[in-house]
């Protein structure tokens, strides 16, 4: 079982490695301000813009068709960066798409699990690994936290986790210093 | 004598200063707890359970992890918990533990092979290996595993050995050498044999005496020089020894071996002596005890895993409210009890009288912080940028060269815990580095699936395509077929009624 998902992550790894050098190689270059307001925006592809994903939401804001202010994994800090980029006064986060939320990735109850591969054809940045009737595990490091695989799992054995500080992570709080 | 100079660096007295040094060696502790997680890398894994008996230098954790050194038992007994504990780190943070309860017989694992004394004969991978499964990191705090440190530095020319000491009150490397001046030279053999280097210099510091004394009473071998130099703080710093004996100027984001210097601590030498010659795993090493509240400073030679309250249970302390502190005054840092254990790079427990605070005032630009920066920095101009999370800007001026010696705080006439906003800037560096690689990777992969899905609808419609092409083929092919049959089967009709007219004709 084990080697089974090394072998097909590695497999997975390679074509994709293959595929992606391809995907930016070939990519045909397009308009220069959507690249750079796709740069600010935070590449969690959750959606929650109304768009299916941070390029065609910036390709949208590019068009002048929608506001800048409606990504909530971006933060305030990200409608700010965007606001400065097109030289625009700055918006409030709009409520109505979500909150911001700390990182968090998804981990897959592999007891539970039953392979159906439903998330992973929603996962829209390729983090699981699995085949049909094998049970799938995330890929953690490339995991975006956008929750579009909790609703298809049809046995809820997803879990979005907070990110836990570890020794090499963590940031000390300066707020903790004393000030006169 | 100092054949080069470096700016800045700092004038400190011992604070706690003895009349001999000397290295005690202490009972078997009852209970040692072992840290899983190392300075470096990722946390070993321990390979024994709740239960086990273990002997002392028996392989208790391990990782398939090159930056990563084994653990071992530093006394036989049963390992009584693996579980969580607060490690002695700034963030406070649970780690996992294997927990070990003496038997009291400090029964060994078998010893007898290895290279023994005839290492000579061994090849370099060999003693890499005997290194690595000896469980050796470097001792002098930083803690980076010595196989991949010797290994970095293949073909070096120097061998640098720091016998400096980190910091004023630490002792313990002066105990040790004075202690065993024949293993720290066999040791440095041992390490030129490996490295292939043709001169190595012991790096140390004209307030040990002693040490000196036997050190050079022990050392005949012509490539070997013992370099004194005048006590100042933060001399022993990796690059400052560099710079100050060598003339060498390592680059930012370089070491010592990319400008082909191996570099070692003293204590780390005496270990890899132990490791490779005698075949003893890293199970002990010496710790200073001292501080204002400590009646006599003492250096012990302790097992590992070993609590503080029990190094303490061998000195005379004052009552009263106390401060806390490992691996120094300086560069240490401050616990809030005595309940944690020696780890490898454990080199001092401090317990000082509770001394009134100062409180932190506003910087006044006096700019003294400037002048004792031993690598050259602007600490103030750091300041206010890590202060203000101008990240950019803190790199720009240099952020990543700094050593975290403290010498500009410790001069700060204000009292600002510099170095306290360094680690802040630096750790939310490294955040934002490890956030932009995600982001861009998350990028990549969307494009590449969206790429992906693309093709594979145009593939699915391309084939759609074919099959509806194919089945109007065969539907015209099979129309064809039916119509000659039909034409067929209506010429035998035809023939046969032609017949049938005739014969009844
Ligand atoms: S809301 Fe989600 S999909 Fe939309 S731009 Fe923000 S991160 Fe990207
Ligand atoms: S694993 Fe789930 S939460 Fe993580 S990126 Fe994929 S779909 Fe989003
Ligand atoms: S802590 Fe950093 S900035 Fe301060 S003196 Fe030391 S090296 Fe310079
Ligand atoms: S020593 Fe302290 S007060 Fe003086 S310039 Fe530096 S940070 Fe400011």
């Amino acid at each position: 079982m084990l080697d089974a998902i090394s072998t097909l992550s590695l497999l997975a790894l390679l074509l994709g490695l293959g595929l992606g050098y391809a995907a930016i190689r070939y990519r045909v270059k397009g308009n220069p301000l959507i690249d750079q307001i796709d740069a600010i925006l935070p590449q969690t592809q959750c959606g929650q813009c109304d768009f299916p994903g941070c390029r065609p939401y910036a390709e949208a804001i590019a068009s002048g068709e929608v506001e800048i202010n409606q990504c909530p994994p971006g933060g305030q800090e990200g409608v700010d960066a965007l606001a400065e980029l097109l030289g625009v006064e700055t918006l409030p986060l709009n409520q109505v798409h979500g909150e911001t939320k700390p990182k968090r990735v998804a981990v897959v109850d592999e007891k539970v699990c039953i392979g159906c591969t439903l998330c992973i054809q929603a996962c829209p940045v390729d983090a699981f690994v699995g085949s049909s009737k094998v049970m799938t595990t995330v890929i953690a490091e490339e995991c975006t936290g956008c929750d579009l695989c909790l609703p298809v799992c049809p046995v809820d054995c997803i879990d979005m986790v907070e990110i836990k500080p570890t020794f090499r992570t963590y940031v000390p709080d300066i707020s903790e210093l004393a000030h006169a | 004598m100092l054949k080069f100079k470096y700016n800045g660096g700092l004038k400190l007295e011992n604070p706690y200063p003895v009349d001999a040094i000397d290295l005690i060696r202490i009972p078997l502790p009852d209970k040692v707890v072992l840290p899983m997680q190392q300075r470096i890398g990722n946390q070993a894994i321990p390979i024994v359970s709740v239960g086990e008996r273990v002997l002392t230098g028996q392989i208790v954790a391990t990782i398939d992890d090159q930056r990563c050194a084994p653990v071992h038992a530093s006394i036989s007994g049963t390992v009584v918990a693996i579980d969580e504990h607060v490690y002695a780190h700034k963030s406070g943070l649970k780690g996992l533990c294997v927990t070990i309860e003496s038997d009291g017989k400090d029964e060994w694992v078998d010893t007898s092979i290895g290279c023994t004394e005839h290492y000579e004969a061994c090849t370099a991978n060999t003693i890499y290996n005997k290194i690595r499964v000896s469980g050796i990191v470097g001792m002098g705090g930083a803690g980076f595993p010595t196989h991949t440190k010797v290994r970095l530095a293949e073909g070096c020319h120097t061998l640098l050995v720091n016998a400096t000491e980190c910091e004023p009150g630490i002792t313990c490397d002066a105990a040790l050498m004075q202690a065993y001046p024949t293993k720290v030279i066999r040791g440095i053999e041992v390490l030129l044999h490996i490295c292939q280097a043709e001169r190595a210099i012991i790096a140390i510091e004209d307030d040990k005496q002693d040490a000196i004394a036997a050190l050079n009473k022990f050392c005949n071998n012509e490539n070997i020089t013992i370099e004194v130099m005048p006590t100042k703080y933060t001399s022993g710093a990796e690059k400052l020894l560099l710079k100050s004996l060598l003339g060498i100027e390592v680059p930012t984001g370089k070491f010592a071996s990319d400008v082909g210097v191996l570099c070692q601590n003293v204590a780390t030498v005496v270990a890899m002596f132990d490791a490779v010659v005698e075949n003893r795993p890293l199970i002990s090493r010496a710790v200073t005890v001292a501080g204002s509240a400590v009646k006599e400073s003492k250096n012990f030679q302790v097992r590992l895993g070993a609590s503080y309250d029990y190094l303490l249970s061998f000195v005379d302390i004052v009552e009263g409210s106390h401060k806390i502190s490992m691996n120094g005054l300086m560069m240490g840092i401050e616990l809030d009890s005595t309940n944690y254990s020696v780890s490898k790079n454990t080199n001092c427990v401090f317990i000082d009288q509770l001394e009134e605070s100062k409180p932190t005032k506003e910087c006044i630009r006096c700019g003294l912080c400037n002048t004792v920066c031993p690598v050259d920095l602007l600490p103030q101009q750091l300041y206010w940028y890590s202060k203000s999370e101008n990240i950019d800007k803190a790199i720009e001026y240099n952020l990543l060269d700094c050593i975290e010696c403290n010498c500009c705080s410790y001069v700060c006439p204000s009292y600002i815990p510099l170095v306290d906003y360094y680690q802040y800037s630096k750790s939310l560096y490294k955040q934002q580095v490890k956030e932009k690689q995600q982001t861009e990777s998350a990028r990549e992969r969307y494009e590449f699936r969206e790429l992906r899905l693309e093709r594979n609808k145009r593939e699915r419609a391309e084939m759609m395509e074919a099959k509806k092409i194919a089945l109007k083929e065969k539907m015209a092919k099979d129309k064809a077929h039916k119509a000659t049959v039909e034409a067929a089967l209506e010429r035998v009709d035809a023939a046969k009624s032609a017949h049938g007219s005739q014969d009844d004709g």
